[in-house]
């Protein structure tokens, strides 16, 4: 048994972090954390394997209060910052060869937990050349190698596709009925399936705590969990309140019956008509690189538009291609008539700090409207204007950037972006790791965007959230286009996921029952 | 995915340098490269050309890699020859014995680079860290923290293909805003870099934070069960070759 009681931690000794915490995690339970960046959660969970020890209060694991970190693994949400190795093996092997077992036992433990998570196969590549869920997969086998009695999941599933999340949640789910305790931090109202208490931090207290049926059914404690515009928990929500008891796993056709398609498609539903100018052209007959090739890549792309496909599929290599910053090896992509250059298309990624590197946020702002050789004046007023929009505040414009919090930055990132008023806008990921507060905001930016007529490209694993906003939804797989399908049709049609490749997200697979439920009736 | 291959980089494969045990591969570089500093010309030389050319053809290497690795060099190494073959000190000219000793050295150089790539480019860099870890072991008892220098040794090797993942993509971002990296003079394209150092080394730190946090979550202190057992008939076979061979160069 995890036991914290009346814990509270602080970083610098004035302001708390965690206030009087007191929770608990029985072995063979899985217990959900939520709560919005910053509430302490990942405070918390470094509490619980001690690599930080609280101020006041106490935190046991099976009655000890030293070795945590033995009994309890700690798997985070970016596997690029948990692997220390660059060879599968070595890596899964590493925790083992802390902890002075014999060489034998080393290698036993980490076969046994390469195959608990399915990639023995994995086992003599190179960690630098799997996909992210692969990686997910190898930081969860290293940390299983130690046979932990109790885990933390920290957003695990944050930087994964749909059909990588199923995977690792399948995994967790054989630990927690063979007597492992979990602790799972997630962001994603799907992890509140088959979940036996779920906790929600606020400001670094225990906000709230119940039974996952009680909190989808609470508008209070959906809000406090950051939930508050979330589909998805919104309508398994209603189902709930209807009678649905919610099953071991994701299940939408159990969800769909108690649910009317108009509960669904009429959520105050955003779609852009599809009548724009311009559009966002492509005619790449071919770009081929050391580790990607693409072909015959045509597209019209207006309004919001996003491209899904597996990982390799060729995603990124088509947002550098639309923003200009690749060149084909034959076509061009056109925008209003005129080939691309790089700087005549936004191109924003998922990490801000990539993208910044000027000494004050007001000169990062400015720097690619100086680029593009405009008057002092008009970089001010283009600056003001992009800072009011994003909602970076005066005062911060003569800070350095690297020392805003993480939402500071990337608004900071996204000002510079939109002050110099590019024809249209690539985003690469930009919504992984982000809470259900941040999310909403950037979507209400790129909607923004998309409705003052530029067209607007996603990138994203994680269609689910954007489906209803979008114009049109491009599949790739291997290097080409599969299909550009209207997201409206694409938002009731999980086979076009298939086809691609992909694991269609949970509110499609819902729509789509609630579609053929109709047709039935 | 994105990250381009770098020349030398270890390449998977079961080649009979890539079974080798890495403790076997590091003495028998260790004195490859002694030797190949030590030996004369002609004979000793062109004997350790022909070991090197057995040791590319043992681990399938090209010798066109070889030639890539050297091209970051190659000014330098064409100005050391040309420094050597061309006299302006007392009765300026040309020498020709000068323009030998320039090549010979080049010679010598380009040999040491291919033992080492064929070494680099079939052990994977932990079999490297702990075949370190193992030789250095006797220093141990000096106070030479020998698990920690192998483990730096690995973890700077797993950065390699991250950092240039990295400066990849922040190079993407800042041509996105309209920065011209690869134009204009040096000097333009040096501030140019700058840029990208500025956002690299701050992401670089922070990651390095994250890994450290994240080794010690895994009980990491220092000392690790090695990992290699003893050596096999087949590894010492090849020691006792390469050292044959080489003493007959340095003879001869």
């Amino acid at each position: 048994m995890i036991e914290v009681r009346d814990a509270s931690f602080s970083y610098d000794g004035a302001a708390s972090a965690l206030d009087h915490v007191s929770l608990c995690v029985a072995p063979g339970e899985r217990v959900v954390l939520l709560g919005t960046n910053g509430s302490g959660k990942s405070t918390l969970s470094r509490l619980l394997n001690g690599s930080l020890a609280p101020t006041s209060g106490s935190v046991r694991v099976d009655g000890r209060a030293d070795g945590l970190a033995r009994l309890v693994g700690y798997v985070r949400q970016d596997p690029r910052n948990q692997i220390v190795s660059s060879v599968v093996l070595d890596e899964v092997a590493f925790g083992p060869r802390n902890i002075g077992l014999s060489r034998e036992e080393v290698f036993a433990h980490a076969d046994e937990a390469l195959s608990a998570c399915g990639i023995m196969e994995l086992r003599d590549r190179a960690t630098s050349e799997l996909s992210g869920g692969q990686q997910q997969l190898v930081a969860l086998a290293g940390v299983l190698a130690m046979r932990p009695r109790y885990l933390v999941l920290d957003e695990v599933g944050a930087h994964l596709d749909a059909a990588a999340r199923g995977r690792v949640s399948e995994i967790v789910e054989r630990l927690v009925a063979s007597g492992v305790g979990v602790l799972e931090i997630a962001h994603d109202p799907l992890a509140l399936f088959g979940a036996a208490r779920a906790i929600v931090l606020d400001a670094g207290r225990v906000a709230w705590q119940g039974s996952p049926q009680e909190l989808l059914t609470s508008d209070e404690a959906r809000s406090l969990a950051g939930f508050g515009e979330d589909v998805v928990a919104r309508f398994v929500g209603v189902a709930v309140q209807r009678g649905l008891a919610l099953g071991a796993r994701p299940d939408p056709r159990a969800v769909a019956s108690y649910l009317a398609r108009e509960d669904v498609c009429c959520g105050g539903q955003y779609l852009i008509t599809p009548h724009f100018r311009p559009f966002l052209t492509s005619k790449v007959a071919l770009v081929r690189g050391p580790h990607f090739c693409l072909k015959d890549i045509s597209l019209d792309l207006g309004g919001l538009t996003l491209v899904l496909g597996p990982s390799g599929s060729g995603k990124t290599t088509l947002a550098r291609l639309l923003a200009g910053v690749m060149e084909p090896d034959a076509g061009e992509i056109v925008l209003d008539g005129r080939p691309v250059r790089a700087g005549g298309v936004g191109l924003a990624f998922q990490r801000p700090g990539d993208q910044l590197f000027c000494e004050t946020v007001y000169d990062d702002i400015a720097y690619g409207l100086r680029a593009q050789g405009a008057s002092e004046r008009r970089v001010e007023a283009a600056v003001c204007a992009a800072a009011a929009r994003l909602g970076v505040e005066e005062r911060l414009f003569g800070r350095s950037p690297f020392d805003l919090s993480g939402g500071q930055m990337r608004r900071v990132a996204l000002a510079g972006v939109v002050a110099c008023n590019p024809g249209a806008y690539v985003f690469d990921e930009p919504t992984a790791g982000l809470d259900g507060a941040s999310r909403a905001e950037l979507r209400r930016l790129i909607c923004d965007l998309a409705e003052s007529g530029a067209p607007v490209v996603l990138v994203t694993h994680d269609a689910g959230e954007w489906l209803e906003d979008a114009t049109s939804v491009v599949f790739l797989r291997d290097g080409a286009v599969v299909q550009q399908a209207e997201a409206r049709v694409a938002s009731e049609s999980p086979e076009l996921f298939s086809a691609a490749g992909l694991e269609a997200p949970f509110m499609v697979r819902l729509r789509s029952e609630l579609v053929r439920g109709e047709e039935h009736a | 995915m994105l990250s381009p291959r770098i020349p030398g980089a270890y390449a998977p494969g079961s080649t009979l340098l890539h079974r080798l045990d890495p403790r076997a591969k590091l003495v028998m570089l260790l004195v490859a490269t002694v030797a190949t500093f030590a030996v004369s010309p002609p004979w000793g030389l062109l004997v350790m050309a022909a070991g090197l050319a057995a040791a590319l053809v043992a681990s399938k290497t090209s010798p066109a890699t070889v030639l890539m690795c050297l091209r970051p060099a190659a000014l330098i190494l064409a100005l050391s020859v040309a420094s050597n073959a061309i006299v302006l000190v007392g009765q300026p000219g040309f020498s020709p014995e000068g323009l030998v000793r320039g090549v010979l050295v080049v010679c010598r150089i380009a040999l040491v680079v291919g033992f080492a790539l064929s070494f680099s480019s079939t052990t994977p860099p932990p079999a490297i860290a702990d075949g370190l870890a193992a030789l250095l072991a006797p220093l141990r008892r000096v106070g030479v923290p020998v698990g920690a220098v192998a483990m730096s040794a690995s973890v700077a090797l797993r950065f390699i293909p991250l950092t240039a993942e990295e400066v990849d993509r922040i190079r993407c971002a800042q041509r996105a805003r309209g920065a011209r990296l690869d134009e204009g003079g040096p000097l333009r394209r040096l501030r140019g870099w700058g840029q990208v150092l500025v956002p690299l080394v701050v992401g670089l730190f922070r990651r390095a934070d994250e890994l450290a946090s994240a080794m010690v979550d895994r009980c990491y202190a220092g000392e690790q069960t090695a990992l290699l057992g003893p050596l096999a008939p087949r590894d010492l076979v090849a020691i006792i070759v390469a050292v044959a061979w080489t003493v007959v160069a340095v003879l001869l």
